[in-house]
């Protein structure tokens, strides 16, 4: 049904070769120095504020550290609902095809988990707690398959340009350059499935929904993906980081015309697709 | 105007200026807005931000019943009531 078997068979190989065992991998310090940059200083969420450009160098580098915290957590957030879904599909009627990848799949996300776990609560003692809540509704036939893995994409997409950005960025401290660089490599081909696996899906279930759903369907991606950013501006952050006014800091961070900016460039290779493929009807407004 | 009023004249004006389409005289204390879609479950996280920051105190989403988000009321009672009384 899908037909990218070539594809598929790359990236098992791909997944055996590059398989680690995430707990002798990386080797966690008994303690570490806040004294240094946890995340690039350009990505944290009030980067080019007023709030940020008040705080001393040392108050920054705090930042990072919860910055980070929260990066970690919302992926751990993300994963676990991805895991579950990924579960959910795994030897479903009409999955043959995907259903090795999957395996490898949900072995790698649970890895990542452990990663962004074991820095969480090895450091800060602490996951910061998903908000998100979903309520249950009518799906026409493909529309709910289709929505988990078009989510599942934007998700990881915007990860993947941080994951890319920090693995790189010698300011960053070595473990969290590290853990990085472990999500990108894996991420890079969950991206070739998740655009695959999402175009195909599109293309073969939306042409039996009516125009109402299809609609309904481009606006609800439209409307995940300005979601999807929210929860890079968490006041918990902002308090854990000895800011005051948390959720006015977070307000105007986020209309802030800098964080606009950023969230659009972030977005873009994204978007583009998701456009470029009819699965969104005009460019979110982020 | 007492606390109440308050909190439920903001959860009112924050509904409407989230939904962008709804008038003010169209939402009561008792209107279904998770059922009528007034607010959508991707709105929902938006809505424990501004409830968080009303009542100054942090929520935990997975202690959370069905329902609390039912309509203003239900809001009011699940997060302010205890409180407020």
């Amino acid at each position: 049904m899908i037909g990218f078997d070539k594809t598929l068979r790359k990236l098992c190989d791909a997944s055996v070769r590059d398989y680690i065992n995430p707990y002798d991998h990386i080797d966690w310090p008994e303690s570490i120095d806040f004294d240094q940059w946890f995340m690039s200083p350009e990505l944290i969420s009030l980067y080019g504020t007023e709030a940020y450009d008040k705080l001393t160098d040392a108050e920054k580098k705090k930042l990072s550290f919860y910055e980070a915290v929260n990066f970690f957590s919302l992926n751990i957030n993300g994963e676990k609902s991805l895991v579950q879904g990924l579960a959910e599909r795994l030897y479903k009627r009409n999955n043959d095809e995907i259903n090795n990848y999957l395996h490898h799949f949900l072995d790698e996300e649970n890895k990542h988990m452990v990663y962004f776990g074991q820095f969480c609560t090895r450091y800060a003692a602490k996951i910061y707690p998903d908000k998100k809540m979903y309520f249950p509704r009518e799906y026409e036939p493909g529309e709910q398959d289709f929505l988990f893995f078009a989510k599942v994409l934007v998700f990881e997409e915007i990860v993947d340009v941080y994951n890319v950005a920090m693995s790189r960025d010698e300011r960053v401290m070595p473990l969290a350059r590290q853990i990085n660089l472990l999500h990108h490599r894996d991420e890079a081909r969950h991206l070739v499935f998740g655009r695959q696996v999402v175009k195909d899906l599109f293309n073969s279930r939306s042409s039996g929904w009516p125009t109402e759903t299809k609609q309904r369907v481009q606006d609800y991606l439209n409307s995940y993906l300005c979601a999807a950013w929210k929860e890079y501006y968490n006041p918990e952050v902002y308090r854990d980081a000895g800011i005051e006014d948390p959720y006015e800091v977070q307000e105007s961070a986020y209309e802030n015309c800098n964080a606009r900016e950023h969230r659009k460039r972030v977005s873009e290779g994204c978007v583009r697709y998701l456009l470029k493929n009819g699965m969104l009807r005009e460019e979110p407004a982020l | 105007m007492t606390r109440e009023t308050e909190i439920r004249d903001a959860l009112r004006a924050w509904i409407v200026k989230t939904n962008g389409k709804i008038q003010p005289d169209q939402l009561d204390d008792e209107t279904p807005i998770i059922e009528r879609r007034i607010i959508t479950s991707l709105q929902v996280m938006d809505l424990i931000l501004f409830l968080e920051k009303l009542s100054n105190r942090s929520i935990e989403v997975d202690t959370l019943k069905v329902g609390v988000f039912k309509n203003i009321n239900a809001i009011y009672n699940a997060f302010f009531a205890s409180v407020i009384e």
